[in-house]
């Protein structure tokens, strides 16, 4: 074989060996973009899911306060996945109160609004932060403040086992007013009726957890418009 | 900390600086108001000019604090025509006002111009009066049109119920006690409850359609108020022409005239 033809297929291996080295880097390359990209769209799918599901979830029958006039609220039941854990339960119940309003004219509080954080203190009180929206949207007006502020209570007394009171915060912060006239400085009170009646009414529909039995009260239904302290 | 601001002591018969400051801005400025004034003149404290003259009746009672809502950079609800709350109500509560002074009434504002007072600031002006009740006038976004209706503070569990009691007993917070000023309302909560309750009757036969009783609402001036203390709103600000409101204000001078009688005549004005 002339050498001049040894040495042309010594480079041409060299040249097939380079590229296959390259080629398998590319291929890597390509494989932890995607693996990013997955990465991205898990992250932003889980932060646009609605709901998290514990394993206590199950399909229960919620009443949700929604207008009934321009200055009272009135139940509409429906299906939701309900957690037994009663700060995840809140969250989906005041998620849906927001975002599956049956009508435009029942709409209590804004559609922009969204819940921000919910927990509970030991002592009963449920924080509710609520994003700008809410204090930025809601109609400002005494009776219109009081319309959103009742729906909050009156969902979370029905839905929620052993919760006293209610703090509302804006964007994690306390407001003088929700809208420029109910007072948000104080504290909700959470329906005495609510508690009264615990385990007067406990359905299939509407599990509750085995230490804070009946959640739901149709009694809480017409209870009095809720006040701060 | 959940609930901002330090509680403050107040005492109650010491006067504020800001209340004598805001007492003496009481020129009304707005061009209906001030036709109004040249037609019909009528200061309480100005004796007639000349004997055939009757004098204005001069109603002993109570001093009644009118507290127009909103004002400055907080304009309150907005109508469609871009009117603002803070504006109507001040017009409003000029001719209220005007209307109750032509009855004998003692009237003062919480402001009198596009000022914003703080709601601890409007509190500090009605508390440095004792023998006063506060009214706070607002206008709703929603609600049928020429209505009106009465609120008054209530505190979570803390309003025993009142049906049934004595109208007639005065409220009596703690004897010369200081007091919380973030509940200085607390203790004058039924007091207010019954003024609301007349004025609220009173409204009703003046406006077809308001509702029979008033309601309890976390109204944010009446909670550092240490006298008996309601707000009145009037539905609403969707209406596009203005004299919809002005035309109920002098109707609701009455109605607050009659119920601050009616209130003082039963024993519950408060204070003093």
């Amino acid at each position: 074989m002339p050498r001049n033809l040894q040495i042309a297929l010594v480079c041409l291996s060299v040249a097939v060996l380079i590229g296959l080295i390259s080629l398998h880097g590319l291929h890597n390359r390509i494989q932890t973009l995607e693996e990013n990209q997955n990465t991205e769209e898990q992250a932003r799918h889980e932060l646009m899911e609605p709901e998290i599901s514990t394993p206590s979830d199950v399909k229960a029958k919620a009443k949700l306060f929604w207008a009934a006039g321009p200055d009272r609220t009135a139940p509409i039941e429906m299906e939701l996945t309900l957690s037994a854990e009663p700060a995840q339960r809140a969250r989906q119940v005041l998620r849906a109160l927001i975002e599956s309003v049956p009508s435009p004219m029942l709409r209590t509080l804004p559609a922009d609004a969204s819940l921000l954080a919910f927990y509970i203190l030991p002592d009963g009180t449920a924080i509710a932060d609520f994003s700008d929206a809410l204090a930025l949207e809601t109609p400002s007006g005494i009776m219109s403040e009081e319309l959103a502020v009742d729906s909050i209570a009156k969902t979370l007394e029905n839905n929620v086992p052993g919760l006293l009171r209610l703090k509302i915060l804006i964007h994690g912060q306390e407001a003088d007013t929700l809208a420029g006239h109910v007072d948000l400085t104080g504290f909700f009170d959470l329906g005495p009726t609510a508690q009264e009646n615990q385990g007067a009414v406990s359905t299939p529909q509407n599990p509750a957890p085995a230490a804070s039995p009946g959640a739901a009260s149709p009694a809480a239904a017409g209870s009095a418009a809720k006040s701060p302290k | 900390m959940l609930v901002a601001g330090a509680s403050v002591l107040i005492a109650r018969a010491k006067p504020s600086p800001i209340g004598r400051a805001k007492a003496s801005q009481q020129q009304a400025t707005v061009e209906q108001v001030a036709a109004q004034e040249k037609e019909q003149p009528a200061q309480p404290a100005t004796p007639p000019q000349t004997p055939a003259q009757t004098p204005p009746p001069v109603y002993r009672g109570p001093l009644i604090i009118l507290d127009p809502g909103h004002g400055g950079a907080d304009p309150g609800a907005r109508g469609p025509n871009g009117v603002q709350e803070k504006e109507a109500v001040l017009l409003i509560t000029r001719i209220v006002r005007i209307g109750l002074e032509r009855e004998g009434f003692r009237v003062m504002m919480t402001r009198n111009d596009d000022s914003n007072p703080s709601y601890d600031d409007r509190a500090a002006l009605a508390n440095a009066h004792r023998d006063a009740v506060f009214v706070s006038i607002h206008i709703a976004s929603t609600g049928a049109v020429a209505t009106a209706r009465t609120y008054f503070y209530r505190f979570a569990s803390s309003l025993p119920e009142v049906a049934g009691t004595d109208a007639s007993a005065a409220p009596i917070p703690a004897a010369g006690g200081p007091v919380l000023w973030e509940e200085a309302q607390e203790s004058y909560v039924e007091a207010s409850k019954r003024f609301a309750d007349i004025l609220e009757l009173e409204l009703a036969q003046r406006f077809p359609g308001s509702a029979a009783t008033p309601s309890p609402a976390a109204v944010r001036e009446l909670r550092s108020v240490a006298l008996p203390a309601v707000a009145v709103e009037i539905s609403n600000i969707i209406a596009t022409d203005a004299r919809t409101w002005t035309t109920m204000a002098p109707p609701l001078a009455t109605a607050i005239g009659r119920s601050v009688q009616a209130f003082r005549s039963a024993g519950a004005a408060g204070g003093d």
